[in-house]
Formats: C-alpha cells, sequence, structure tokens
C-alpha cells in the first residue's frame, strides 16, 4: 500500500488526452440576427393557455350573477374580460415567437421575464405532437421537442394550426438529419385525417372492443379483490360494534382513504383506455412512430437505437386469450418524466403474432417468447404465487426476466444495453444459499431488471456471464456519445 | 447451511484479488457512528429526564454506552467486508455484512467519476470515489482511500472509460 502511495504523486502529469470525440463536431451555439423575422404562435394562444383560469373566472362570476341577480354584472365583467385579455394576449403576442436559424431552434417567450431558449437540431431526440382537447376543439396542435440529456423541461412550441405543426414537425426531423423527416415531407399540405397516410402500419389497428375488453379484464380481477376486501371488511367491522359510532369512526379513518385509491385506480385504467385508443404504431426509418388517445391526441417517436428494453405484460386474466402488452424503455422517457413514465406503449394489447411483429421492430431479432429458467425449489415459500412465473434466463441477444403474479412481465434487455450489474444477497437469502441479480440500464430507477432468488454460485456465474456478454455486444456495435 | 459461510464474492468463478481499504477506515466509521448514536441519545435524553428526572440522564447514558458498543462492533466488522478489484474490463466493488452486495462497473459504461470527503474523513485524510453509470440510482462508491490512492484509482479509471467508450 505504502509502496504504491509513494510512486504516485499529487503532481504527477495528467493522464494524456482521450482521442477526440467520436461524431460530429461539437456544437457551438450563436444567436440569429437581431432583425430576423420571428414566427409566430397562433393568436388563440394565450386564451388556450389560460383556459383554467378563463373557467374559475367565469364560474366566480356566473356564482356571483346567480347570487345577486344581477345579469349586468356577466356583461360587465365579460367586456372587461375581452378588452383587457385581447390587450394582453396581443402584448404577449408580439414577444413569443421561434426562429429556425442554421441547425439550432430559437424560442422566444415571456413578456416581464423574457426568455430565449436554444435547442440544437444535431441532439434532437423526437418531436412529439399533441393535441389537448381544448386545443383539438380550434383545430390547434402543440409540438414537444425533446433534446438528448434534457432535464425534463424540454422545449414546447404552442399552440400550432395543425398542418403547420406537422410542416414544422417535418422541417426539424429533417434539419436534425432523422430519416423519419423524409415521407412527412411530401404530404405537407395533408389534414388532420390524411396523416394516418404515408406508411403502413406495423399491426392491424387494435379495434376499441379488444381495447375496452382488454382493459375491462386487467381491470376486473384488481378490482374484485378490492371490492372483496371493502365489503368483508366492512361488514365484520359492522357486526362486531354495531353500525354504530365506532363503525364510522374506522370507516372514515381507514377504510375511506383506500375507497379513494380504489376510485383512482378506476379512473387510472379508464385514463388509460382513452390514452390507448385509435392506436398506430408505424416504422419509419431509425424510428417507431406512435399515435394514439381519443381525447387528447399524441405522437410519439422512439429511436429504435436507443431502446434500452422491451417488457411483455400479462395480466392474469389475458392468458387465457394469449394476449400480451409491449412496452418499450428508452432512457429518454425516463429522464423526461421522473418516474411517473417508465416506457413507451408500443401495443396496447395484441396477439402472439402481433406481438412478435413489434418486438422484433423495436429492438433487431428479438424473439417475443422466451424460455427462462425459475429458481430454486427452495426459494418457493418466499413468494408462493409468482414463484412459477418468476424465472430468468440468458437469451442469444437478450437477458431475459420474468416476474410478477397480478402482471406476469418478461422484460428482456439487449446485453449491448446493460450498464452494470449487481449482485445481492440479503440475509435470509444468504441462510437459503441464494441471491439476486440486477442488471441496470440506462434510465430512471425502475429501469432494473432483476433475476430475484437465484442459486448463489448461479447467481455469481450469471453476472459474470451477463458482463462478458455485454462487452462482446457492445464491441459490435459503433460507439455513441449520446 | 455451509453456503452461508461462504461471501457472495468469493464464488466469482476466476480468483480476484481484492484490494482493501485504508486501514483507518475503521476508525473514521467507528468515531461517525458514535456520533450518530450520541445525537440520538441528546434528542432521546430530554423526554426521559422530564419523565424520569434526573435519573433520565443516567438512562440515557447508559442506553447510549451500549448502543454505542453494538454499533461500533457492527461497523468494524462491515469495514472488513468492503473491497475493490480492477480487472481488465471492470470494477469490482463488494461490501455489507448482512446484506452482501457485488457490484460490477464496466469501464466503457462509465459517466461519471466524483472524488468527496465528509469533515471526518477529512481529519483522517481519507476520499470516497464515487463511479456513476446512466443508469439513475446506481452509484457505486469506494469510500476509505488515502488521497493519493483515490486520485491514482480515478485517473486509472478515466483513462480506461476514454479508451473503452460504451454506449447508453
Amino acid at each position: 500500500m505504502s509502496a504504491e502511495a509513494g510512486e504516485v504523486r499529487g503532481d504527477e502529469p495528467a493522464p494524456p488526452l482521450a482521442p477526440a470525440p467520436f461524431g460530429p463536431a461539437p456544437y457551438t451555439p450563436s444567436a440569429p440576427p437581431e432583425g430576423m423575422q420571428r414566427q409566430r404562435l397562433h393568436p388563440l394562444t394565450p386564451l388556450l393557455e389560460s383556459v383554467r383560469f378563463l373557467t374559475a373566472a367565469a364560474a366566480a362570476v356566473g356564482i356571483q350573477m346567480f347570487t345577486s341577480r344581477n345579469f349586468l354584472f356577466a356583461v360587465y365583467a365579460a367586456v372587461a374580460a375581452a378588452v383587457v385579455g385581447g390587450i394582453a394576449s396581443l402584448i404577449a403576442l408580439q414577444f413569443r415567437g421561434f426562429v429556425i436559424w442554421g441547425r439550432e431552434l430559437h424560442i422566444y417567450g415571456g413578456v416581464f421575464t423574457r426568455s430565449h431558449r436554444t435547442v440544437p437540431l444535431d441532439r434532437l431526440q423526437s418531436v412529439d405532437l399533441v393535441r389537448p382537447l381544448r386545443a383539438r376543439v380550434f383545430g390547434l396542435a402543440q409540438l414537444n421537442i425533446e433534446v438528448a440529456g434534457g432535464d425534463g423541461t424540454d422545449a414546447r412550441l404552442a399552440y400550432l394550426k395543425h398542418d403547420r405543426a406537422l410542416e414544422l414537425r417535418s422541417e426539424l426531423l429533417s434539419i436534425a438529419g432523422r430519416p423519419g423527416a423524409a415521407p412527412r415531407a411530401e404530404n405537407l399540405e395533408a389534414s388532420a385525417e390524411e396523416v394516418s397516410e404515408g406508411p403502413a402500419p406495423l399491426v392491424p389497428p387494435v379495434t376499441v372492443r379488444k381495447l375496452a375488453l382488454a382493459s375491462l379484464l386487467e381491470a376486473l380481477p384488481v378490482q374484485v379483490t378490492a371490492l372483496l376486501i371493502f365489503g368483508t371488511a366492512f361488514t365484520v367491522i359492522g357486526s362486531i360494534f354495531g353500525f354504530t359510532k365506532v363503525a364510522t369512526a374506522l370507516w372514515f379513518g381507514f377504510l375511506a382513504p383506500a375507497l379513494l385509491g380504489y376510485v383512482q385506480s378506476t379512473v387510472a385504467t379508464v385514463n388509460r383506455f382513452l390514452r390507448n385508443c385509435r392506436f398506430r404504431i408505424t416504422r419509419d426509418g431509425g424510428n417507431l412512430l406512435i399515435e394514439r388517445g381519443l381525447t387528447d391526441t399524441s405522437h410519439e417517436t422512439v429511436p429504435v437505437d436507443r431502446v434500452t428494453a422491451v417488457s411483455f405484460d400479462e395480466p392474469i386474466l389475458w392468458r387465457r386469450k394469449d394476449w400480451r402488452r409491449v412496452e418499450v424503455w428508452t432512457a429518454a422517457v425516463a429522464q423526461a418524466s421522473g418516474s411517473v413514465v417508465r416506457s413507451t406503449t408500443a401495443l396496447p394489447v395484441g396477439e402472439p403474432t402481433e406481438v412478435a411483429t413489434v418486438a422484433a421492430q423495436a429492438v433487431p431479432e428479438l424473439p417475443s417468447v422466451f424460455a427462462v429458467e425459475r429458481p430454486p425449489r427452495r426459494a418457493r415459500w418466499r413468494m408462493p404465487l409468482r414463484w412459477k412465473r418468476t424465472g430468468a434466463g440468458l437469451d442469444e441477444k437478450v437477458f431475459v426476466v420474468r416476474h410478477g403474479w397480478w402482471v406476469n412481465t418478461h422484460v428482456a434487455v439487449p446485453y449491448a444495453r446493460i450498464q452494470s450489474v449487481r449482485v445481492v444477497q440479503g440475509p435470509i437469502q444468504r441462510l437459503q444459499g441464494l441471491a439476486t441479480v440486477h442488471a441496470m440500464t440506462a434510465g430512471g430507477i425502475g429501469h432494473t431488471a432483476r433475476a430475484a432468488h437465484r442459486d448463489v454460485g448461479e447467481a455469481v456465474a450469471m453476472a459474470a456471464e451477463l458482463r462478458k456478454r455485454a462487452d462482446a455486444a457492445a464491441a459490435l456495435e459503433a460507439p455513441r456519445l449520446s | 447451511m455451509n453456503a452461508s459461510a461462504v461471501p457472495v464474492w468469493d464464488l466469482w468463478p476466476d480468483g480476484i484479488s481484492w484490494q482493501p481499504m485504508s486501514p483507518k477506515l475503521r476508525t473514521v466509521w467507528v468515531l461517525r457512528s458514535l456520533l450518530n448514536v450520541l445525537i440520538l441519545a441528546v434528542i432521546a435524553a430530554v423526554p426521559l429526564t422530564i419523565w424520569l428526572g434526573w435519573d433520565g440522564l443516567l438512562w440515557t447514558l447508559a442506553g447510549y454506552v451500549l448502543l454505542a458498543c453494538l454499533r461500533a462492533l457492527a461497523v468494524s466488522r462491515t469495514v472488513r467486508t468492503w473491497g475493490y478489484a480492477e480487472r481488465d474490463q471492470d470494477l469490482l466493488v463488494r461490501h455489507g455484512l448482512l446484506t452482501r452486495r457485488l457490484s460490477i462497473v464496466p469501464y466503457g459504461r462509465i459517466q461519471l467519476i466524483d472524488l468527496s470527503a465528509g469533515p471526518i474523513e477529512r481529519m483522517f485524510g481519507l476520499t470516497t470515489v464515487q463511479v456513476r453509470t446512466a443508469a439513475l440510482g446506481s452509484t457505486t462508491e469506494v469510500p476509505g482511500l488515502d488521497p493519493q490512492v483515490a486520485a491514482a484509482l480515478r485517473d486509472r479509471l478515466a483513462v480506461r472509460a476514454a479508451e473503452v467508450r460504451e454506449g447508453l
């Protein structure tokens, strides 16, 4: 130790520099000239952005009107709002806008606090077209622009006319050199309906009936169980204490919050159903384009070479139908929205053949059916229900883990995407001679493939093998910086 | 069972030569745990004194001595489980007494290397090397190195990370 410390002094010369970075020359920001004509957002933008405030104000005025029976007041309020709002909007619009200058997009905003955001288009990850309901009413759309290394506050262009937004999207993508732009450029004048043309969808559209049935089947077991628990608890408490004050107190203290959670999960299910309606997935060069939504239409772009893992979910009642859902993990999604969204749905529900098609598009040559090996039998008491449906396997190109009882999930991580590997052994696992292997991929904390409760020797061998294969797979790929 | 006696990292197929941490690390961590228990004791002393009068202070003292001894024992045993090894392609770090962890970080995936030192660590001249990859929440730490060893380790890691560059 001391010998080594003696050799290495604090003032030793710095190590030689690494060779020049791969890829294009580094990005240097520049500002467009002052007099450059800015492109304006749609005049209705301020109105739409303050729609919540306006609704609240209208409600307040309405209440005031009905309580005081003073209808003139409403007229005055409306006139005042129109004048003030109109002037404010006009002023605000003067300062907002965007400029495409060279390989950058400059976005200006703010009246009192001016903001100027520069988006380097070289590092463009994706441009998503989103249409919230309030914007759809006026035929408007919003562009969400995601840049590599973004911290979640990605750039937003809202609101634009729908066809203008489509045009701008393809323009941005073509400046960024993304192949996804090419086919779009042809139908510039495409209206909302015609957009659905272009490349053929990978899978036939999911019918509303199928999606509704799938959502129902997914939610049903959870709902039934929750209702059963509530019912039993209520009856038991009621019969013991009588339906008196004690029961009421317990009800409010304990069961009502649980019921709230139950309502929330129901709402979430309905929301998910609405979001996945009219689902359409197409392959466009190196990107998967996803278009979905009944009330809020959203377009998502998943660059295939950035997919870190693919997961296949199978809720308990889908088993008989052999349906599965495909989710795609990317590092960008996790960064943009924290821990809420872990993945992009690449197929809300599908037959085995459809699942296989989508899987093969998301990761080249990815199979959709995997052979996994269960943990040893001595681990069974730790997960009596899940044990049969848990496992891990080293496939040819991917590391596969399987887990979950309510929703049985296969997670497939390509070896080249594995960041670091960890073997963890808890105290009880130690007594049993078991260990858990974690394979981490880029992105959020949830992005870990976990092979639970393997035999300890197997776990260590698996970790070593994962490292070996990850190196081999990464060596085959061209290095990337972003 | 027999397997429980062998730590998980000793089952690694090829032999690894583990580097130990600095011997001063034990002192540092024992001191730190004593300090932590002391803060706990001070917090506990207030209600105990109000409740039992001056006897409460004695009770706190007794509790502190007992807890501190146990904690110091546990910590000094934990320190011995820490170790790191540099292989051709990756850095291995092992630690943990009850829950045993073995982290393997490939050089090509390293994004950031931090050196840090807390106040007690600084008093004893120790440094912690933190290695981050693109996977969030997977910081790998190598605590308790002499500053020269830490700086040298960082430089070696940085050079290796620049040589073998793998993507996300």
